[in-house]
Order: C-alpha cells, then sequence, then structure tokens
C-alpha cells in the first residue's frame, strides 16, 4: 500500500500545475458542498431547538368560548377547563393519555423579598412542566413529585426575579419569598431570556386555594403516536371527551383551543428531512461538477502515458495493476483536495458561525463528525468514478503500440 | 530455451499482410543469438512474439517448456515479468523515476517488498557499474549509462532470456561496443541472449545470426 501511494505521489508531483488545478475544482466542490449542508444544518438546528426542550407527545389546551348553540345552551359560553378533566380524559382513552398535567395561574399575586416586591401573578404547574416549557434550570431544581405530594410551598424563579429579590442569583436558593401572605422557599433558578414565570406548584395552589381545581391550561402526554393520522386522531378523541363533558358541539373549534405539538414536530422533522435533501442534491450536483475534472484530467493523464503504461505492461504490470493504479490515483486527488475543501468549509462554517452567533433560524451552523464521514465516503466513491473511465482506457493500451509510439 | 514450429502471422487489413511465414527456429539455453533482417522483414513482428507481447495465427511457440498460446492478458504479463528481460532501443526508461526505482519497477509488479527490491536493482546496478548513479534520474543519464540501467531492469528478475531490439540503435559506435561487450559478458555467466538488429557489427558480435528475409527465415530452419 505504501509502495502504490509512493507510485501515486511521484505521478501526481510530475505534473504540479495539472494536479493543483483539477485540486482546485475538487477542493471547490467540497467546500461548497460543505457550506451548504452546514448552512442547512444551522436551520434544522434552529427548528429542533424550538422543539427539542420541549416534549413532542404532549396536546396542550386551553379553555374558550363556544361558537355554535348545542343542547339548549346558547353560543358565546365560556368553557373553563378543569383539573378533573384530566381524569376523564385518562377514563376514555386509557391507551392513548398517559398523563394529564393542569395549569393555573394566579394573576393579581405579588413575590416579595426584604428589598423588592414584585408583581405578574403565579403560575401553578406539575413536576412535568419542565418537559413542554423552555426551563432551563441552572441553580437548584425544579418543581418535583414530592412538592406535588406533600403541598410544599415552594418557588422557582426566572434568574433576572431573582436578582431583582436577592441581588444574585446563587444566594436566592434557600431564601423564603412572600406571597399570597404566606411564605415560600425558593428551590430554583432558571434562565430563559424570554420567560419570567414563577413557578408554584398545582397542588399547593389548589391547597391554599380552597381546592379550586380550576385549570388555565392542560398538557396531555399522549403515547403510541406515529403518524400524523395519528396525531390528529387523539386530538379528535381529546376534544371529544371533553365536549361531551363541558356541553359543546365536537367540531366547535371555539370552545377549545389545542396546540399539538406531535403533529407540529413531524411537520418540523419532514421540513428539516427536505431541507437536508435538497442540499445533498445540490451539493452532489456541485461535487460533480469537480468530478467530471477529475475524469477529464485522468483521461489526458492516461493518454499522456501511453509509453509509459506500455512499458510497465512490457515489463510485467497485469491490466489490473494498472486499472488499480488509475483508480487510486484519481481518489487520491479527490480525497487530498477534498479534505482540503472539508477544512476550508468547516473554517468557514466557524467564522459564520461566530459573527452569527446564535440567531434566530440559524443555530450552530457546522457539520459534524457523521457529515464528514459522509462526504468522505461520497468522495472515495466520486474519485473512484472519476478514475473508472480512464483506468479502462489505460488498460486497453496493448504494449506493442504503446512501445512504437515514440 | 526457444522453440518455434510453423509460426505464421498475418496482420488483417484491406490488404492482408503476412508477415511471418512458417517460421522454424530453435534456441538452445545459454546460446548468444542475432537475429538480422532489413526493416519491413518482420523481425520486430517476432520479437513481439517472441517477448509474448503480440500473438501468433498458427504454429507453436514453447519458452523455456511453457507453450505460449491463447494466454490471458495476466498469464502474459506474469510470464513476461518472470521469464523474459527486454531491453529496447530507446531505453523505455520512465523518466520520474530514478535509475534505482526504473531497475526495482519489474519487481514491484512480482510483490516484492521495497526493501528487498532496493537490495536486487542496486545490486544489478553495482553489476552495470553504475551504483554512484542510483539517485539520478534517466534524463541525467548518458546513453551508454541509460542502456545500462536497462539492462539491469531486464536482468533484476533473473529471467530465462534477454531479448533486445536494437539495443545499439540510439547509441554511438563507442558505446556500441561496450554494451556489446557487456551481452557478451552476460552470456558468458550463462544468460541466453537474443538481439534484434540490423547492424552487420552487432550481428558479428554474436555466436549465431539468423537471417530473416521478407518474413522467412534465410536459408531454411535454424
Amino acid at each position: 500500500m505504501f509502495d502504490l501511494l509512493h507510485e501515486i505521489g511521484q505521478t501526481l508531483r510530475n505534473n504540479k500545475l495539472r494536479t493543483i488545478l483539477t485540486g482546485i475544482s475538487v477542493a471547490w466542490g467540497i467546500f461548497m458542498l460543505i457550506i451548504l449542508l452546514g448552512a442547512a444544518r444551522g436551520v434544522a438546528n434552529s427548528f429542533d431547538k424550538q422543539s427539542s426542550s420541549e416534549a413532542h407527545n404532549v396536546i396542550s389546551i386551553w379553555g374558550g368560548r363556544t361558537t355554535k348553540a348545542y343542547k339548549g345552551y346558547r353560543d358565546g359560553r365560556w368553557i373553563g377547563l378543569r383539573n378533573g378533566d384530566g381524569d376523564a380524559l385518562k377514563e376514555d382513552h386509557p391507551h392513548l393519555v398517559s398523563y394529564v398535567a393542569a395549569e393555573a395561574s394566579v394573576d393579581n399575586a405579588t413575590v416579595a423579598s426584604d428589598r423588592e416586591v414584585i408583581s405578574g401573578g403565579l403560575t401553578a404547574v406539575s413536576p412535568t412542566a419542565i418537559l413542554n416549557k423552555k426551563i432551563p434550570i441552572t441553580h437548584g431544581r425544579f418543581i418535583n413529585e414530592l412538592d406535588m405530594q406533600h403541598g410544599r410551598r415552594v418557588m422557582v424563579l426566572s434568574e433576572s426575579h431573582a436578582e431583582q429579590l436577592f441581588g444574585n442569583a446563587d444566594d436566592a436558593i434557600g431564601r423564603t419569598v412572600r406571597s399570597m401572605g404566606l411564605g415560600w422557599t425558593v428551590v430554583g433558578v432558571y434562565s430563559n431570556p424570554y420567560a419570567r414565570s414563577k413557578y408554584i406548584p398545582y397542588s399547593t395552589y389548589k391547597r391554599i386555594t380552597g381546592n379550586d381545581d380550576r385549570a388555565y391550561q392542560l398538557d396531555v402526554f399522549v403515547e403510541g403516536l406515529t403518524t400524523e393520522a395519528d396525531g390528529e386522531e387523539a386530538e379528535r378523541n381529546i376534544r371529544g371527551t371533553l365536549a361531551r363533558t363541558h356541553s359543546f358541539a365536537p367540531d366547535d373549534k371555539g370552545a377549545l383551543w389545542t396546540w399539538n405539538r406531535f403533529t407540529s414536530y413531524l411537520a418540523n422533522s419532514k421540513a428539516s428531512g427536505m431541507l437536508a435533501v435538497v442540499v445533498w442534491v445540490i451539493g452532489i450536483l456541485t461535487l460533480l461538477t469537480g468530478i467530471v475534472g477529475v475524469s477529464n484530467i485522468m483521461f489526458v493523464s492516461v493518454r499522456e502515458r501511453v509509453h509509459e503504461i506500455g512499458i510497465r505492461r512490457a515489463i510485467g504490470a497485469k491490466p489490473r495493476n494498472i486499472l488499480f493504479q488509475i483508480i487510486t490515483e484519481s481518489v487520491a486527488l479527490t480525497s487530498i483536495f477534498g479534505y482540503i475543501g472539508i477544512f476550508m468549509g468547516m473554517v468557514v462554517l466557524q467564522v459564520i458561525n461566530a459573527v452569527v452567533g446564535e440567531a434566530d433560524g440559524f443555530v450552530n451552523g457546522t457539520v459534524d463528525l457523521s457529515i464528514a464521514i459522509q462526504v468522505t465516503l461520497a468522495l472515495i466513491v466520486a474519485g473512484a468514478l472519476a478514475g473508472l473511465f480512464p483506468a479502462l482506457k489505460a488498460i486497453k493500451v496493448k504494449p506493442v503500440e504503446a512501445l512504437r509510439d515514440e | 530455451m526457444i522453440s518455434l514450429h510453423d509460426i505464421n502471422k498475418t496482420y488483417p487489413g484491406a490488404v492482408p499482410l503476412h508477415v511471418l511465414k512458417d517460421i522454424n527456429m530453435h534456441i538452445d539455453r545459454g546460446e548468444f543469438v542475432s537475429i538480422m533482417g532489413a526493416s519491413g522483414s518482420g523481425k520486430s513482428t517476432l520479437l513481439n512474439i517472441l517477448g509474448i507481447l503480440d500473438s501468433y495465427d498458427s504454429g507453436e511457440y514453447i519458452l523455456d517448456g511453457i507453450e505460449i498460446k491463447n494466454l490471458s492478458e495476466n498469464r502474459a504479463a506474469e510470464l513476461r515479468n518472470r521469464l523474459i528481460g527486454f531491453v529496447f532501443q530507446s531505453f523505455n526508461l520512465i523518466g520520474y523515476k530514478t535509475a534505482l526505482e526504473n531497475v526495482a519497477l519489474p519487481l514491484f509488479y512480482q510483490g516484492v517488498s521495497r526493501r528487498k527490491r532496493n537490495a536486487l536493482a542496486m545490486e544489478q546496478l553495482e553489476r552495470m557499474g553504475l551504483a554512484d548513479r542510483a539517485t539520478h534520474h534517466p534524463g541525467e543519464l548518458s546513453g551508454g549509462q541509460k542502456q545500462r540501467v536497462a539492462i539491469a531492469r531486464a536482468l533484476v528478475t533473473k529471467p530465462s532470456i534477454i531479448l533486445a531490439d536494437e539495443p545499439t540503435g540510439a547509441l554511438d559506435s563507442h558505446t556500441s561496443r561496450e554494451v556489446m561487450q557487456l551481452f557478451r559478458e552476460l552470456n558468458n555467466e550463462g544468460m541466453t541472449t537474443l538481439i534484434v538488429t540490423h547492424d552487420p557489427a552487432v550481428g558479428e558480435a554474436t555466436d549465431r545470426i539468423i537471417r530473416i528475409v521478407d518474413g522467412r527465415i534465410d536459408g531454411g530452419n535454424v
């Protein structure tokens, strides 16, 4: 193998200018492919980032106002969700609904420390809220099952609120705040520039409001869904149950607002997948230009070296030796310059990444190892293809004629 | 060593060219023979057939006990590599390889390791008195030196026979004599040597001359 590489090195060095010009076309093709793949990855990452921090198997529902008269009720009636709706859903669809988390808001509550009072209400949630909301915990923990069981008065604050109340987020954990006339222990701080909710356990909320089981939002965790049709079916089933318990028309879209994260997740994945395919197609076509260049050059090279091939044949080279040499040469040429292209592409992507940063719609537009491996395989296949036809031409060289060709 | 029976060769075309007509020829191990003929006499075609570079239409060719007939490209390449050492008029060295690499090339196709290859090639260059030129490229060598590198390359596989096609054709008379002297020494060491030439001086330097005229061996079969 080393010998073969040595041979290839010699022939490529023997034709420096030609090698470099061909190499540039390959490197450019690969460079474009990498940039395209990286950019597509950036867009796909931003899709993922929007949905990855959230559970995909959740259908969130909110109460609305009916738009149709139904069973003697007039239209325009307010439908308010209750925690008990969750039990009805689980009973009606035991195989579909695995868990229902209720959420309520206490709009007029304030939160106070010794130095500051913050208004804006409280949000009462289940521990599962962390699965479908953006609550990246930076200090302490989120509300857990024990908090729920014991109805503990604990609170999770956003970083900016923690700083307002206690100077800095580190100090907030374990401290006490006052709200709704009671003392609450801060157990966690999260960081999200777009969210400032103050979270408390739903069970605690129920307890201190006198068993009020109103729910502003229900997060229905569903299971066993694979297709978009499954997602729509699940949504219809949920709507049907609530239509029965709250007496509104099952087809009354205004009575219940839903957000089916499962179907939006599928749609997003599908879009990401299509984008990836389109990018690969464009990239491969770009690369094809480089391949045609390499193939062309290998044809020229074979033609120029007819005499040399004749000598090699005369002194004992078998056709497969010649075939293998030409193809390996082509693969080497494509790979070496391909890697230069990959490297340049990665450098440029890193620069773009550093400049653009975490903009909306473009997150971490770089290529990872798996793409590098895919591109490497593509390079080897491309190089072999580019070399194949010139190599087949080379083995047709008859030693007698080649040696006569002075 | 070489045995030809009724070899015929015709080049097809609008007017088929019957270049070799019922050639019968026998060369023993250790002989030093020249084949002489004018250009167009068919001597180059005969050499190509002897060198397994070309096929023949009818007859029988036995080289070192092996019948050379209907060989695959791979088998032909293998036999050329193992049995025959070629020396050409225009040297046919590869320009971008050093003298040592050129000499070692046939061993590369035998799959001999690099270290062993270079050692064997160096041995042959030393034998040719060119050890100090091992790292030079053909362009940096004189005609005589190039031909000696080519002879070293022919010898490196320890072939059964050396086939030389006008080996002195591109050399001046002084160098020609040196090269012929070299062939003589190799023959004295037991190497069967066959030289194709149109130069009477070269023919005279061999032990036996086979003359070929219009595709026939002059004076009947030898």
